[in-house]
């Protein structure tokens, strides 16, 4: 019962900022409910009870992330935003190819009906921590590569602009 | 709950996450709806892994490297939004066509 | 030490590494010390290898190998794994030349670290020549035929890259294509050669195929096409007749280089590749016989071209192919022990001939033997260790040279006499046009007052690694004739014989420990060809170290200096002979012309093509079609383009209006469009 509670509060936050996102007019606003739909998807995370996934959930999404974002969004944004429509004219056709593939999904997430969990959640931050210096070593290091990578690229994208624009 | 609440709670964001990706003028907004769909694809890796592999903990290792390259990914793609930003002075993304044939 | 023989290439090798992207390329860099420490570790351990051969403390051969890869094959109608090791095989002449090699190699760095000062490609050099060891090294020891054909080849590239080292000049750079061309020539009949080893044995492994030899399973004919092959790849390599237009060329690299390839690694690969499969071509006769000839052959034009040139280095190029003759020659007659003795000997005085060219070269500034003379007092090192080199080249008695060319004419005078007397006269003409060159160029007066008086004893990095060759070029067929332990380290591989249960592959001491007469005859020789150790009759021998004495002392008497009226007179008396051999007996005209032939026949070919077939049946068909086409024409323009109009422009329409709607470079469109043929396809799928 109080699973269930969780959940489909957990669930009705998640889809309500996640639609406030991207439908929002104001783009801060839309920002910050993406920081609380991320916050959502930490609780579900928990309620699975992937331990260490709803800890780097918040640290990286909703503390890293969402806070870059609304960063950027302060950057870029103007006054005169908040009067224009945020949304295009291919909505229709978007709504229509959501509506198609929410069926495809549902008949997919259909075909797992029924399937509950036998044990209770265990703790996994030993065993991730295991694993990934154990089997997946490999992916371990080149994502910790992709990671540099991405902080040079950044650097690098930042800084030849900076030199025209003092 | 069983699997399939959690796969359709997925399902949903991500379909939200596609739409807002598919309609938003405003370029960061589909960098936020692109995040909403890189969190489905980890919710159902966190779903599956805890209810048809009970005790392991491999789809939370490769949804953590997901999370990884999405923190990458939305770094540089800051970088380059401000990029182009200061290039085409605006964020709305049909004024974006460099492609337009 | 032998377990760790695998090193011996490594070590070289990595150190090239090192050398070449390790530091700033600067002419004064230090880097080169790092690849002569490598070659001395390298020397050190080939040095206790063949200590333990010499003093039979080791075992040889020694084969280790390791798993390199595996793969799944088809022969002869079966299916099966093939492992492909990777491994070293280790027998006496090889434990004999990996220290030739590795001492070669270390003189001419050491050398080359005073010659090659100041070069804004310096720290280069070094690693090319570390890298060209490493191959040969890695050739020497290898007992896989793959991997020794990646070695070959890998000193192809480093000949190409030595030879071309001052690509800047156009020289250099055309010396550079041909050799690699020439030896590519070459090396495709060894390629034909493995694979035809490899088709018949299943196996890359040199004792493995020799099993398969030993055994008698091997027919003939295979055999001989896969000896000719090999003896082809040779000939390229080490510039057998008439593949030998490259080396002398080879030169226009920097000279420590072309005493490398002249004396250490690149011809030598030739020979000792003929060595190491020495089981195949003793399985052909036919293919021994032909190697003898070619040999022969060889030895005499080299030897020839080689009394007419001025060109210092020119001469000690053709004196290199012909004493590669003398080996291939003494290798196709049987005599193993001699040729690879010859190999030994010639790599230590040819390194020291060319060392002291290059010594004299840096003191003249040019190659010109007409512009030099006078030298033996302005350069007293090098001109004694040039002495020493002669000496030995010409097969002076008490000389290094004289013990293997000695045992190179005894192999002969028993397998053919009129070999045998070519092959004399060869070793006089050698002797003369050594002589030639060393009283042209150290003895009478300086003939250029300008570069006479400017030229200098070079500085000690120079000198001291002469004295060492020299010291080698002196001692080195004594040392090892002395006891018979060149018999010992280098035994002949005994033939394979169906019948006899006796033929082992492993040499067999207790031969060389046996008593002269014994030797002369020994009594358990299985094989045909078992005149290993032959000698000349004595009063023979006498007769051609006399002659040899003789051919020098013609050579004094014609270049004594300071005039040369008989040579002169010699030159405008035979002046066609002399231009036979000033153009290199035309070879080079003849591949030329080979090229340009073949140039011809295509064109001639062409002009049957353009005025015979389509004249006939090009141009009749096409005026046949022509008058069909012209009635096909009619109805085409007036029926049928009009409908095919019509469908061109809608179209055209459609096109046009599906691209405004499509190509509007909204990214989301695209997006959109993404979207629905993913959806679209991921339904195909789950239908």
């Amino acid at each position: 019962m109080l699973e269930a509670i969780v959940f489909w509060s957990l669930a009705g936050l998640v889809l309500l900022s996640a639609l406030a996102v991207v439908t929002l007019r104001n783009t801060v606003h839309s920002s910050l409910f993406l920081g609380l739909s991320l916050a959502g998807v930490a609780g579900l995370f928990a309620s699975l009870g992937a331990d260490f996934l709803f800890a780097a959930q918040i640290m990286v999404y909703v503390s890293g992330i969402a806070v870059l974002i609304l960063f950027a969004v302060m950057l870029l944004g103007r006054a005169s935003d908040l009067h224009l429509r945020q949304v295009n004219d291919l909505w229709p056709t978007a709504l229509l190819v959501c509506v198609v593939a929410g069926a495809g999904l549902f008949k997919v997430a259909a075909f797992f009906e029924g399937i509950v969990a036998l044990e209770p959640p265990a703790p996994g931050t030993r065993a991730i921590g295991r694993l990934m210096l154990g089997d997946c070593l490999l992916p371990f290091e080149l994502v910790s590569l992709a990671l540099l990578a991405a902080l040079i690229g950044a650097v690098f994208f930042c800084r030849s602009g900076g030199e025209e624009n003092p | 709950m069983t699997l399939a609440h959690y796969l359709a709670v997925a399902a949903l964001l991500f379909l939200v996450g596609l739409f807002g990706a598919l309609t938003r003028r405003n370029i960061i907004g589909i960098l936020m709806s692109i995040e909403l769909m890189f969190n489905a694809a980890n919710l159902n890796l966190a779903a599956f892994d805890r209810f048809l592999h009970p005790g392991g903990v491999a789809g939370q290792t490769l949804a953590l490297f997901t999370i990884t390259v999405a923190a990458a990914e939305v770094v540089v793609g800051l970088a380059l939004l401000l990029a182009i930003y200061r290039g085409a002075g605006t964020v709305y993304v049909e004024d974006y066509n460099l492609l337009k044939g | 030490m032998i377990e760790h023989a695998y090193l011996i290439p490594l070590i070289p090798l990595a150190a090239s590494l090192l050398v070449l992207f390790g530091g700033k390329e600067d002419p004064h860099s230090p880097m080169p010390w790092v690849a002569i420490g490598a070659m001395a570790v390298c020397l050190g351990l080939s040095w206790t290898i063949f200590q333990g051969a010499a003093s039979g403390a080791l075992a040889l051969p020694y084969e280790r190998n390791w798993e390199w890869f595996s793969f799944a094959t088809t022969l002869g109608g079966k299916s099966f794994i093939y492992a492909m090791p990777v491994g070293v095989l280790i027998d006496a002449p090889a434990a004999v030349l990996l220290v030739v090699v590795s001492l070669v190699s270390l003189m001419v760095q050491v050398y080359s670290v005073s010659y090659m000062h100041g070069d804004p490609r310096y720290k280069r050099y070094f690693a090319f020549v570390s890298f060209f060891t490493a191959a040969m090294l890695g050739l020497v020891v290898s007992s896989n035929l793959l991997v020794t054909f990646a070695c070959w080849e890998l000193m192809g590239l480093c000949s190409y890259l030595l030879i071309g080292f001052w690509f800047e000049r156009p020289g250099p750079c055309e010396a550079q294509k041909k050799a690699f061309m020439t030896t590519k020539l070459g090396d495709s009949g060894l390629y034909v050669a493995l694979l035809l080893l490899y088709a018949k044995t299943g196996s890359f492994q040199l004792s493995q195929i020799r099993l398969f030899f030993e055994h008698g399973y091997m027919p003939a004919a295979v055999a001989t096409a896969a000896a000719l092959g090999l003896l082809l790849g040779a000939a390229g390599k080490s510039a057998q007749a008439p593949l030998f237009i490259w080396l002398p060329d080879a030169m226009e690299g920097p000279t420590p280089g072309s005493a490398l390839i002249h004396a250490a690694t690149m011809v030598a690969a030739g020979i000792l590749l003929v060595a190491k499969t020495y089981f195949v071509f003793l399985a052909s006769p036919v293919a021994m016989e032909a190697a003898a000839w070619l040999g022969l052959l060889t030895a005499f034009l080299a030897a020839a071209m080689a009394l007419v040139s001025y060109d210092i280095k020119r001469v000690l190029a053709f004196s290199t192919i012909s004493q590669l003759g003398f080996m291939m020659c003494a290798l196709g007659v049987g005599g193993f022990t001699a040729g690879l003795f010859h190999l030994t000997t010639h790599a230590f005085f040819k390194a020291l001939l060319f060392l002291g060219a290059g010594s004299i070269i840096h003191a003249v500034h040019t190659n010109d033997m007409r512009l030099m003379g006078g030298l033996s007092k302005k350069m007293p090192v090098t001109f004694l260790t040039m002495l020493a080199a002669v000496l030995a080249i010409a097969g002076v008695p008490g000389f290094s040279g004289y013990y293997s060319k000695d045992m190179i004419l005894g192999a002969v005078w028993e397998h053919n006499r009129l070999m045998f007397g070519l092959l004399a006269f060869t070793a006089l003409m050698t002797a003369f046009y050594m002589f030639r060159l060393f009283f042209l160029t150290f003895w009478g007066e300086g003939r250029d007052h300008d570069r006479h008086h400017h030229a200098h004893e070079s500085p000690g990095l120079i000198t001291a690694p002469l004295l060492v060759l020299a010291l080698l070029a002196v001692f080195s067929g004594f040392g090892l004739s002395r006891g018979h332990l060149v018999e010992r380290l280098l035994p002949k591989p005994v033939a394979a014989h169906p019948a006899a249960e006796t033929a082992q592959a492993a040499p067999r001491p207790e031969q060389s420990a046996a008593p002269e007469a014994a030797r002369a005859h020994p009594a358990d020789h299985a094989h045909p060809i078992h005149h290993q150790e032959a000698e000349m009759p004595a009063p023979l021998a006498s007769a051609v170290v006399a002659l040899v004495l003789g051919a020098i002392g013609l050579a004094f008497l014609l270049y004594r200096g300071p005039t040369y009226p008989i040579a002169d007179l010699l030159k405008s008396r035979l002046r066609p002979a002399f231009a036979l051999l000033d153009r290199r007996w035309y070879l080079d005209d003849v591949f030329l012309a080979l090229a340009a032939l073949s140039d011809r026949v295509a064109a001639l070919a062409f002009w049957i093509d353009a005025n015979v077939i389509d004249r006939v049946f090009v141009d009749g068909w096409g005026l046949l079609t022509r008058v069909f086409a012209e009635i096909g024409n009619a109805l085409d323009v007036h029926l049928v383009d009009s409908a095919v109009d019509g469908v061109g422009g809608l179209a055209a329409d459609l096109g046009a209006g599906l691209r405004a709607l499509v190509v509007d470079g909204q990214v989301q469109v695209y997006l959109a469009y993404a979207a629905v043929f993913g959806l679209a396809a991921a339904m195909l799928l789950m239908l």
